[in-house]
């Protein structure tokens, strides 16, 4: 007799686009045994805004403001990577002291980014606490942000060829206070969380992403370091003057989700070390190189990424000569990343899902574009 | 400024492999790329993974160039580990084309090519699964090409919905 | 035997409690009481554009030069001019904002250049009609007055 699906023991569930635990407006369809996970599907493109053929009708400089909507809980890296690429391609660098501001404010944007990635991984494990402790160091980073340049979250803060706001007064203070009050607050996320039995339980062994399937995948950041890969491209390849700066790249040995949560556990670490020494020695001088306002790069394209909280965030730009860009692609770190999804819950129980979607740490809005 | 030729051991080598399969090593603002006939992307692609440690699909995408006789340059990013270094491959597809899908050999192309298709309409032969990514399904024509205007589609959207000429 | 002790005794739950504890102070309050305390915002805050005008005579700052409306990523600027044939300048008819559309980017203001178009700190945009989102000139010069709440 021929097997109906009357037979199978497998249960379709949905999952999402509303639920709260995909972080956005993900569906994932699961295909489930019992609690069993057997397989899953993605659902993406409900947020899909066609920045890529927005693009195309914008001069380079009107285009900035729109990659901070992309990933925006981290808006600046956005910015950044898209000022470099177009930096590349019109062979223009930043002055020193420009480059030192983006770095104290992508790094920033960093802690930002993990914070907000903290409280909801544990929101989503059942921890409540922490939420309303990272949203409240957030806020103290956003202040900055606002300070700096008007606006918390898209920030649209740096400019092709430098910055277009000067520091104001106190933004040296202002940032070393925030170092030292921070540092002892993440070591009070880890008095709740690292040794929480509840915590340890749940993440331990979840969610397991090898360095070979990492590299199968083309996943990036935290996800591959803690699979043991000291990969990151601020060592690799070092852009916007990462080079002059100590720092370490924390890495994991499990590549599991716990091993996750202590690599950007540290990696927020790394980048108040990193924002110490820069704020430290900021260069004088201009802050905007010189680039004309009628921007048209020459022929040709331009492949740069960076290394943006969630992975390699990369921009790929075609010019044509003309004042719009022909094309531009954006390589997000969210989208690849969630196509591992699949390979990490196959064998976990359901409510492990929500875990390895929150390890892997996507935003829907870079996931869609 | 105009892209350089590009010449290392590895573009010897490639050349030595391929023949005239390669059409040209350059580079451009410091950026090393190298244009192939699209028959043979697979087995560059498989080559520079096996003998070259490239062994990170960094990134699939196209460009359209709807005057070229082969309109489209379907664009593979790649990356070692090892070697720390990053190379491009791109092909010029022709419409109706379908290269040869390199999921077998970097599963991260699954969805970045399905994203191709969405946007521009290129087939990847032997894909397993080729579907809409982000767009629904039931979607009428590929954005990312350049004869789609999104400034028309928006009208012709408000004309068939609301009844009116927009004002755009 | 520590180990047991400690599971059996919930070190790690009192710990974390602890934390929660130390967090109860009224000094550590962050909530800001909006709308009965207004909140402060930035001096360089992106909010709502304003049309400057000169304070002494009232007549506006902008010389209709549309650079604003070129910068716009959205197009959303629209000026309108005349000729004045005796100062040989344009005299600004209208200035049409449409505020539903704008994404506070701040490129208009920055390609202003008299500053006559500018982002203040006003962040209380919200009308009830879509009409009510598209500000002519009289609106942008005179900004929004929203309803203000005292405790």
């Amino acid at each position: 007799m021929s097997q109906t699906f009357l037979d199978s023991n497998e249960l379709v569930l949905n999952m999402g686009p509303q639920h709260p635990s995909t972080h956005g407006v993900l569906r994932v369809i699961l295909k489930l045994d019992g609690e069993r996970v057997n397989g899953t599907e993605c659902v993406i493109g409900y947020l899909h805004r066609g920045v890529e053929k927005i693009a195309e009708n914008r001069t380079y400089q009107m285009f900035a403001p729109y990659v901070d909507r992309m990933d925006y809980v981290a808006a600046v890296s956005n910015g950044l990577g898209y000022v470099l690429a177009v930096e590349r391609l019109i062979s223009v660098e930043a002055t020193p002291r420009a480059q030192a501001v983006r770095v104290i404010l992508t790094e920033l944007n960093r802690i930002a980014s993990h914070l907000l990635w903290l409280g909801t991984h544990a929101l989503d494990i059942g921890a409540i606490t922490p939420l309303f402790y990272t949203l409240r160091e957030r806020e103290e980073v956003l202040k900055i942000f606002e300070n700096y340049c008007g606006a918390r979250l898209t920030t649209h803060a740096f400019r092709i060829g430098g910055l277009q706001y000067e520091l104001y007064d106190g933004f040296e203070r202002e940032v070393n206070a925030f170092c030292d009050w921070f540092i002892p607050k993440v070591d009070e996320y880890e008095e709740l969380l690292t040794n929480n039995r509840i915590w340890r339980e749940r993440l331990t062994g979840v969610g397991i992403l090898n360095a070979a399937d990492c590299k199968r995948y083309g996943v990036t950041g935290p996800v591959l370091r803690a699979a043991g890969v000291a990969w990151d491209l601020r060592k690799a390849q070092p852009y916007c003057g990462y080079q002059n700066y100590e720092f370490d790249i924390p890495t994991g040995s499990n590549a599991d989700t716990f091993d996750r949560y202590v690599v950007r556990m540290e990696e927020m670490r790394q980048s108040v070390r990193i924002i110490r020494q820069a704020v430290g020695a900021i260069p004088a001088g201009p802050i905007m190189a010189k680039v004309s306002k009628v921007l048209k790069p020459p022929v040709g394209e331009a492949y740069v990424s960076i290394e943006a909280p969630k992975g390699e965030l990369g921009y790929y730009i075609v010019s044509d000569g003309t004042l719009n860009p022909y094309r531009v692609r954006v390589r997000p770190p969210s989208l690849i990343n969630l196509q591992a999804l699949d390979q990490m819950v196959r064998g976990a129980l359901v409510a492990d899902v929500v875990a390895i979607i929150g390890t892997l740490d996507i935003v829907l809005g870079e996931i869609d574009r | 400024m105009a892209a350089e030729p590009w010449e290392d051991e590895l573009t010897r080598a490639l050349a030595q492999q391929f023949d005239n399969r390669i059409e040209r090593f350059a580079t451009y603002v410091g950026q090393n790329f190298l244009a192939a006939d699209c028959a043979a992307v697979y087995d560059i692609v498989e080559a520079l993974r096996d003998k070259w440690q490239f062994d990170y699909l960094v990134d699939l995408t196209a460009v359209d160039f709807p005057n070229r006789p082969k309109r489209f340059e379907v664009v593979y990013i790649l990356y070692s580990y090892a070697r720390n270094e990053r190379i491009r491959l791109k092909c010029a597809v022709a419409e109706g084309e379908r290269p040869r899908s390199v999921v077998a050999l970097h599963a991260t192309a699954d969805w970045l090519e399905r994203e191709v298709y969405d946007m521009f309409g290129i087939e990847f032969a032997r894909h397993p699964d080729l579907r809409r990514l982000l767009l629904p399904e039931d979607w009428q024509g590929f954005p990312l090409r350049r004869d789609t205007n999104i400034l028309a589609m928006d009208n012709q959207w408000v004309r068939e919905n609301l009844g009116i000429e927009s004002g755009q | 035997m520590i180990a047991l002790l400690k599971k059996v005794l919930l070190v790690d739950l009192l710990r974390g409690l602890w934390v929660t504890f130390r967090n109860q102070h009224p000094k550590h309050l962050y909530t800001e009481q909006y709308p009965l305390e207004r909140p402060k915002v930035a001096e360089r805050f992106r909010g709502a554009p304003r049309l400057n005008t000169n304070p002494d005579n009232g007549e506006t700052l902008c010389i209709s030069c549309d650079l604003c409306a070129k910068a716009c990523p959205e197009n959303l600027i629209v000026v309108t001019s005349v000729r004045n044939e005796q100062t040989k300048r344009k005299d600004l008819t209208t200035f049409t904002y449409d505020t539903s559309r704008c994404m506070f980017c701040g490129l208009c203001e920055d390609a202003c250049p008299v500053d006559a178009l500018e982002l203040t700190q006003d962040f209380e945009l919200a009308s009830y009609t879509r009409e009510g989102l598209i500000w002519d000139r009289q609106m942008l010069e005179e900004g929004p007055k929203p309803t203000r709440y005292t405790r």
